[in-house]
């Protein structure tokens, strides 16, 4: 579970990220975080990886409140945290298996493990035959399922997906939809996103933010623009 | 980190690795260099103490009895490692020792007109003028001789070698340190996307700067192996005008550890192994310190 409690985010200049937000997201739920550009929805991301202290409020993941000068627990926290960025992240100088097997690496997870992990996460995606491909020779939705694979290993229970379709096709997106739709069920998902077809087509709970503040929050949710 | 990723870091950053691995040559070198030359003046110093630093004729008229006495006077001194007396009969055995081969010279000599005398070695070089000084001031001397300017000059030398290697290593460590983390915070900035994503994934500080701190120390060690390979071929080549020049010294200990078979001149398997083994740990304790300041100022 995830919750934050009259979360705000005000930047040294004086503008707010984030203003007194509050919601929580139950373990196992797909959240859509919707809104336009400047509305909070990386502010939210970054705050749940720890990467951005809030101004005040707090935030708590399971039964842990986040300590922001506790560095263990970032690390420990992060453990459990898988990412999917818009700019996808992949390093270039790794081929497809080694940057899926980063987060494994880090886990101290043996050889052995890593291996089958990997392979099983790329063929969740669909990429296992492109393993030993190095980045160049992939297209931008393959890329996306090397980061959604890299994401998953690990037994991360939440994913964190930021704009995941952003610099995709129309086809390739709904691709990747399709690779979230067979995590749903066993992930803690946060998805934010502005494509109003994949909110409006895959109907999932949706927050809308504006301006910092969260303006809707709905079971069954759509997105107009 | 593995093998495989170091040579691909080193690979990726060519000019950096380059400029790491020649600071840290040159400074090994030169510290294999001054190592090996304080050991072996050190081992000459040695040699040289081992000597009768001070040796006192008495005239015929002196009874054995104040010899003994001055002999007690200045062990009770405290800056004598050991005296040891040499009677008339003593000298003529020793004379004859040294001229068995000449049975003209040994006829002609009793052991009257030999002097007696007392061989002095001092618990420190510094010493040996005082205890001269003094032996010269006592009654019934013939002679005082006594090594002051080799011992003196030995001193000397060593010491400035000592003083001047320590102050030219040190500007060598700093200089060797700030080149190392000036070419890691080079590649630091290069794997700023990884390191980022790393920290992301939940990797602690340690491991993210733990590549860093292996390629630092895999640097000491590769410059240490290759200054240790270059010295010891100059060595080698050397070898033959060294030991003619030296013709004479005899196995000279590395700081009394002959027991050890660590003999600096000529130098043991020993000794050069110690050499070797001392200059890779000294590289690899400079590349990992440079790294790991590196690492502290560049990676948050």
């Amino acid at each position: 579970m995830i919750k934050f409690e009259n979360v705000s985010k005000q930047f040294p200049l004086g503008n707010k990220a984030l203003d007194s937000v509050s919601f929580t997201v139950n373990k196992g739920e797909f959240i859509y975080l919707v809104g336009p550009s400047g509305a909070g929805k990386t502010t939210i991301i970054k705050i749940i990886l720890k990467q951005t202290v809030p101004s005040s409020g707090e935030v708590s993941i399971g039964d842990i409140r986040l300590d922001w000068k506790d560095k263990s627990q970032t690390e420990n926290m992060r453990r459990n945290i898988g990412v999917v960025f818009q700019d996808f992240k992949i390093l270039h100088d790794k081929n497809i298996f080694e940057n899926v097997a980063l987060g494994l690496n880090i886990l101290g997870e043996n050889k052995k493990n890593i291996i089958t992990e990997v392979n099983q996460a790329l063929k969740l995606v669909g990429i296992l035959e492109k393993k030993e491909m190095f980045p160049t020779q992939l297209s931008a939705g393959e890329l996306q399922r090397a980061a959604i694979a890299r994401a998953v290993v690990g037994n991360r229970d939440i994913i964190l997906a930021d704009e995941p379709t952003g610099n995709l096709d129309p086809t390739t997106s709904w691709e990747i939809m399709k690779i979230f739709k067979k995590l749903e069920k066993v992930k803690t998902i946060i998805f934010a996103t502005h494509n109003t077809d994949i909110v409006n087509s895959y109907r999932k709970r949706v927050l809308t933010l504006k301006d910092g503040k969260i303006i809707k929050d709905e079971k069954k949710g759509g997105y107009d623009l | 980190m593995n093998l495989k990723n170091l040579i691909t870091s080193i690979k990726r950053t060519p000019y950096q690795s380059l400029t790491s691995f020649l600071i840290l040559f040159f400074t090994l070198f030169l510290s294999l260099f001054f190592f090996n030359m304080t050991s072996f003046f050190n081992g000459i110093l040695s040699y040289v103490e081992t000597r009768p630093q001070v040796t006192v004729y008495f005239q015929d008229t002196v009874e054995e009895g104040d010899i003994f006495s001055l002999r007690d006077e200045l062990s009770a001194s405290g800056k004598t490692m050991s005296i040891e007396y040499v009677s008339k009969e003593d000298a003529l055995e020793i004379y004859k020792d040294l001229n068995k081969n000449n049975p003209l010279l040994l006829e002609m000599v009793t052991a009257e007109i030999l002097p007696a005398s007392l061989e002095v070695y001092a618990s420190q070089p510094e010493y040996l003028s005082e205890i001269a000084e003094f032996l010269k001031k006592q009654p019934g001397i013939d002679e005082v001789v006594f090594q002051q300017n080799i011992v003196e000059r030995l001193v000397g030398l060593t010491t400035l070698l000592r003083r001047s290697s320590v102050v030219i290593l040190f500007f060598l460590l700093i200089i060797s340190v700030i080149v190392l983390m000036t070419t890691t915070a080079f590649k630091i900035a290069l794997k700023k996307d990884e390191i980022e994503l790393m920290t992301l994934l939940g990797a602690s500080k340690s491991y993210v700067r733990r590549p860093f701190l292996m390629e630092g120390m895999f640097f000491g060690i590769v410059s240490g192996t290759a200054a240790f390979a270059i010295f010891y071929l100059i060595f080698l080549y050397a070898n033959t005008f060294l030991k003619s020049y030296l013709a004479g010294i005899p196995n000279l200990p590395f700081y009394n550890l002959g027991n050890l078979n660590i003999i600096v001149w000529p130098p043991s398997i020993y000794f050069i192994l110690l050499s070797y083994i001392a200059i890779i740990l000294f590289g690899a304790g400079i590349g990992f310190v440079g790294n790991y300041f590196s690492t502290s100022k560049y990676i948050k």
